[in-house]
């Protein structure tokens, strides 16, 4: 499961040529480009079936529904905390895993993996065990601070950041670690602190990684359903939202709101992937 | 010369390396290699030399400053690695903008020096104020140095470390990096270590070479010491003397060594104190001491010394050399110049006569 998150997020370079690029394409390169085929096929015509079954009329209606409205922008609220706080969070953890040795490390990484691994219904009961009205912290920060798990957009986006940090932890992990420590080095000697270094340094050089993680992060949790299902049932997210207009209205409605969270999702996927591209902040390169 | 770097009796185990009492002293703008093969402690050396890692025990001064506790942006040393390490995000200019001259006013630095405060002087000083607003990832391995030194010398450092920065570079450029990075050094009159396995960058740039051997100094001194007298046989073979013979010292009296080596004897001078005799001994003899003739010339010479009859077993040219190989009884290897090796003529069946003079030949007890 880290090999699937690192071959999305690891970027290869000169990716349509062949190491040796042959004078005419061989026997190989053709069988795989067929396999590739039917399986960009499999993963694309699905999307354009559910594009192209909805008239304009048809979505403009359901773009009406304040409900359906609500939701889509409830998800995006909460898919946009979740990757920020992966970020605040899983960036320094990230860090210290690509820099430092110590014992337990190899259960560490494995432990971020693993709400990959889980199904998300059960990530949900999970987290309900937890955050639920009894749940260890859900008691308590509902005595203390008002904090509510239940019903609440802090549920959501707590379910959401279960089930998608891991992107961001093994995407930045992979750009932390590809930074050659030598060049922090040097910059110590150039008389900058661990922190100037940090900031100057490293951090830009795996801008690229951290943000493909992060818009990674930001994309699952939109599409999250089994685990906030579970915790959060209202205020329904989009996902949610659909599988209710599903069960109560059927396909048609369904697939109508299941096309504007596509849109929008696809749209804004693109956008941060396309920041994420432009790399580097503080740098003033260029 | 007055003391610049100090290196006292530095320990330090860190993981499989294990640093055994360092100890070597810099004057101003004097070179030191250190030479060692792979895993013998020198990278580690430098990085603590560096103030990237704690000692167990010794202490490390810099410019008259006890450094040992201090961390590595306080150090002021300027610090080259393989392929320059340039950042590469950043342009050449950010590049040397970014040091930061740690505790260090911008004036009152050497004269005849660029001011360090101020990169587009450190890169006109150093010829490459046209590659400026360039990216690191387009400058030849030229560029890179001269880049990689203007940025060491913005954080106005007391001293430089290069480790292995040539070493991934082909042979013709790092012979002409290697000439132009030591008039640099001459120029600034900055001490510099410098770390590296492979004994032509000693040779080249070294005022002092320290052989280091499983994180202990096994020899340091001159080049030319070091070149000419290894201190053993691991020093000889890492600064690649040709012949490392087994013998034993038959007499010695005054400096003057009869030896046995397989069936034939060799005199040697030398003020080595290698032992009586009957004590086994190495003899190392650099290939370009060996001095061939052909053999009905010297035949002719009965009262010389050293002279060795042998059968050409092999000859490889290397550049304007022939390696010649010669079995006297032992095998024996001898640099001729290509025409010279032409033009010889060698007796019946192929024999030479092999001649070494007795100050050519240097004794090891190990």
């Amino acid at each position: 499961m880290t090999d699937v998150t690192a071959s999305r997020v690891a970027p290869i370079k000169g990716r349509w040529q062949a190491r040796a690029a042959p004078s005419r394409p061989g026997t190989l390169y053709l069988l795989c480009w067929f396999c590739g085929s039917l399986l960009l096929a499999f993963l694309v015509i699905p999307l354009i079936a559910l594009a192209t079954h909805q008239s304009a009329q048809n979505l403009g209606e359901v773009a009406g529904i304040a409900d359906v409205r609500d939701a889509i922008a409830l998800s995006l609220e909460g898919a946009f905390l979740s990757a920020a706080l992966a970020a605040l969070a899983g960036v320094p953890l990230a860090y210290v895993l690509a820099r430092t040795r110590f014992p337990g490390k190899g259960v560490t990484a494995a432990l971020i993996d693993l709400p990959l691994a889980v199904p998300h219904t059960v990530a949900g009961i999970a987290l309900l065990m937890v955050f639920g009205r009894q749940g260890v912290f859900g008691e308590p920060l509902q005595a203390l601070v008002g904090l509510k798990f239940w019903g609440t957009l802090a549920g959501i986006v707590v379910a959401m950041l279960f089930v998608s940090a891991p992107y961001t932890v093994n995407a930045a992990r992979i750009g932390f670690e590809a930074v050659d420590p030598r060049l922090e080095q040097i910059a110590r000697t150039l008389g900058l602190g661990p922190w100037r270094t940090f900031l100057r340094i490293t951090l830009p050089l795996a801008w690229h990684s951290i943000m493909t993680g992060v818009t990674l992060t930001y994309a699952r949790s939109i599409s999250e359903f089994g685990a906030v299902v579970i915790l959060v049932y209202y205020p329904m997210t989009a996902p949610v939202k659909i599988y209710e207009l599903f069960l109560r209205f059927g396909l048609e409605q369904a697939a109508a709101a299941a096309l504007l969270l596509l849109i929008v999702s696809l749209g804004l996927f693109v956008l941060l992937r396309a920041l994420a591209q432009r790399g580097v902040p503080a740098s003033g390169s260029r | 010369m007055s003391i610049a770097v100090a290196v006292e009796a530095l320990s330090l185990t860190l993981g499989a390396v294990r640093l055994n009492k360092l100890d070597f002293r810099l004057g101003r703008g004097e070179i030191l290699v250190i030479l060692g093969p792979n895993g013998a402690g020198k990278s580690v050396t430098l990085e603590t030399i560096a103030g990237f890692h704690r000692p167990d025990s010794g202490r490390v001064f810099l410019g008259g400053r006890d450094v040992t506790a201090l961390p590595p942006e306080q150090r002021r040393v300027g610090f080259v690695v393989q392929n320059f390490g340039l950042f590469p995000h950043l342009t050449v200019a950010q590049n040397v903008a970014i040091a930061r001259r740690a505790g260090r006013a911008a004036a009152g630095h050497d004269a005849g020096l660029p001011p360090h405060g101020d990169p587009e002087a450190l890169l006109s000083y150093f010829g490459i104020a046209h590659l400026a607003h360039r990216a690191p990832a387009g400058l030849s391995a030229g560029e890179k140095q001269r880049v990689a030194l203007a940025r060491a010398l913005a954080s106005a450092p007391d001293l430089f470390l290069f480790d292995e920065p040539f070493s991934a570079l082909d042979a013709e450029t790092r012979d002409q990096l290697r000439e132009e990075l030591k008039s640099f050094l001459r120029a600034l009159a900055i001490p510099a270590i410098f770390v590296t396995h492979d004994h032509d960058d000693a040779l080249a740039l070294a005022d002092t070479v320290v052989v280091l051997r499983d994180g202990a100094i096994v020899q340091s001194g001159s080049a030319a010491e070091i070149f000419g007298k290894p201190a053993n046989s691991f020093v000889a073979r890492f600064v690649g003397v040709e012949n490392i013979l087994p013998g034993q010292v038959v007499a010695a009296s005054d400096g003057l060594f009869t030896l046995a080596v397989g069936e034939r004897t060799l005199r040697a001078a030398s003020s080595a104190n290698v032992g009586s005799p009957r004590h086994s001994i190495l003899l190392a003899v650099r290939a370009e001491n060996v001095t061939l003739l052909s053999s009905r010339v010297a035949a002719e010479s009965p009262g010389a010394v050293n002279q060795l009859q042998g059968h050409v077993t092999g000859s490889r040219t290397i550049g304007p050399l022939v390696m010649v190989q010669i079995d006297c009884g032992f095998a024996l290897k001898a640099y001729v110049l290509a025409p010279q090796w032409q033009a010889m003529k060698l007796g019946q069946e192929g024999t030479v006569l092999a001649e070494i003079a007795p100050d050519a030949i240097h004794l090891m007890s190990e």
